[in-house]
């Protein structure tokens, strides 16, 4: 038990996708889910009941005690979104280096070469980043990007801008401009179940704008960016996330990463992550 | 600590960067577009990421993740996110001594005034992997070290050894010049049966 681990919410499953119980792994320790007509249902090893909550298209359970509900994301729940439930990945990283490389926009060009970004469209500019005491939460703004193409939505390049926001430690929600939309956001996520701390299931879900792309068309798009994010997640070294400085070389556009790490340090939320004193 | 063969000379042309490791040592093996071998340590220090899956530009190997380069000596000189940074000194890759000669690629983890083996002419032949450790694998010819063993058969044969993980190692043979190539190969594949004990 460690309850800077445990007392948190964990997606484990995709509500559409739950048809017979199932087993699969939490914080490396053994679950079991499924639904009993509308409700659905966690239980650990013992068969004792998990406390659950639906959101997001998602399964959400905890080991512990939650100290506080599972976050919200207000902006999603306005008129005229398309909610897309990606699917999952199981990658073999540790949980915290996914979230981090989903905070990263450095990369574009090079890992999602000619969609969200392109050579020499490469300089990233200062953004603002901190630490939300009053809800304890990362969040970078103004972050802004060029690239070829932001979204299946969009019809050429554009400066995209962002906003990431670090709601819980194994989760991130991306605010993001909207090409048909000018002024509102599209909002992506990345939803992280911890299997062990060296592998992970990542469920992305999606609150778009969008009236002409197929569902299919949107899911696609976000499972090749995906793809292309697992083909670095499964060779960095070490797995796990170093939240000592010393090991890596952070430079100012890893601004975002560096704060991440910082509050899983404060918070003392070690699951996947390497301390140089271990 | 000995010259190591970690791949052959055809196997990384100009341009191409391949990963390669002596025992627990992960090492980006790489060549220049002028032809200059290197091996370096296989993370890049920004973020972890091998370099092995990285690129060639220029006298340069970029990491894949956010194109850092480095220089032939190792050092960082050019970080895409921020172009108009010289980045400092200290970060650079660690660099291994290598060579290029007859065709093999040597790797020396440590300075060495070691000379490099002696091929005797000889010219490569092919790679082949083996369940067996690199210095059992000497013990059974009764070599010394495994950094070259020659094997006098029905070939003139000599293998330059590749330690790797636990049990395992890699071959690199070569064999004279005007040797019947494929029926060493076949010779090779006999062999490692034999090692492996493995019915051929
Ligand atoms: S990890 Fe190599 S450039 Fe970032
Ligand atoms: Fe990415």
């Amino acid at each position: 038990m460690n309850a800077a681990i445990d007392n948190h919410w964990y997606p484990v499953a995709m509500i559409s996708g739950i048809d017979a119980p199932r087993e699969t792994l939490l914080l490396g320790k053994k679950i079991s889910l499924g639904r009993d007509g509308g409700a659905c249902w966690v239980k650990d090893a013992t068969g004792t009941e998990l406390p659950t909550v639906e959101r997001f298209g998602h399964l959400w359970t905890s080991p512990g005690q939650p100290n506080r509900d599972l976050f919200t994301i207000p902006e999603a729940d306005s008129p005229g979104r398309r909610l897309v439930d990606v699917g999952s990945v199981k990658v073999k990283c540790s949980p915290l280096r996914a979230v981090e490389n989903f905070l990263d926009i450095a990369h574009f060009p090079f890992v999602h070469t000619d969609i969200l970004g392109a050579e020499p469209h490469t300089e990233v500019d200062r953004y603002d980043v901190k630490i939300r005491e009053e809800v304890d939460e990362v969040w970078a703004t103004k972050v802004k990007f060029y690239q070829p193409q932001a979204a299946k939505s969009a019809a050429g390049g554009i400066t995209t801008e962002y906003m990431y926001r670090v709601p819980a430690p194994t989760c991130s929600v991306l605010y993001k401009t909207c090409p048909p939309r000018p002024g509102e956001w599209d909002i992506i996520t990345l939803f992280v179940q911890p299997l062990t701390d060296e592998w992970c299931e990542v469920w992305p879900w999606m609150a778009l704008y969008d009236d002409d792309s197929t569902m299919s068309e949107m899911v696609s798009f976000q499972q090749l960016i995906f793809m292309q994010d697992r083909s670095i997640l499964e060779n960095q070294l070490p797995r796990k996330l170093p939240l000592d400085p010393g090991m890596e070389v952070p430079t100012q556009a890893d601004m975002t990463s560096v704060a991440y790490r910082r509050w899983l340090k404060k918070i003392g939320y070690t699951y996947g992550a390497q301390l140089v004193a271990a | 600590m000995d010259w190591i063969a970690v791949g052959l000379k055809e196997d990384v042309p100009p341009g191409f960067v391949i990963p390669s490791r002596i025992a627990d040592t992960e090492l980006a093996v790489w060549c220049s577009p002028s032809g200059t071998y290197h091996a370096w340590s296989d993370r890049c220090p920004h973020r972890g990421m091998r370099l092995s899956h990285g690129f060639v530009r220029g006298e340069t190997l970029a990491c894949i993740y956010h194109g850092w380069q480095y220089n032939e000596a190792g050092s960082c000189h050019y970080i895409p996110a921020h172009p108009k940074l010289t980045p400092p000194d200290t970060i650079c890759v660690p660099t291994y001594r290598c060579i290029e000669a007859g065709g093999v690629i040597w790797v020396s983890l440590t300075e060495t005034d070691t000379p490099l083996p002696a091929l005797g002419g000889r010219r490569t032949v092919r790679s082949l992997p083996v369940s067996m450790s690199a210095p059992d694998l000497a013990a059974h010819f009764g070599a010394a070290g495994f950094t070259t063993i020659a094997v006098v058969s029905d070939h003139d044969v000599l293998l330059a050894v590749q330690p790797c993980t636990d049990g395992e190692c890699m071959i690199h043979a070569l064999a004279a010049p005007d040797a019947d190539r494929s029926a060493v190969s076949h010779w090779l594949e006999d062999l490692r049966a034999t090692l492996e004990r493995v019915p051929a």
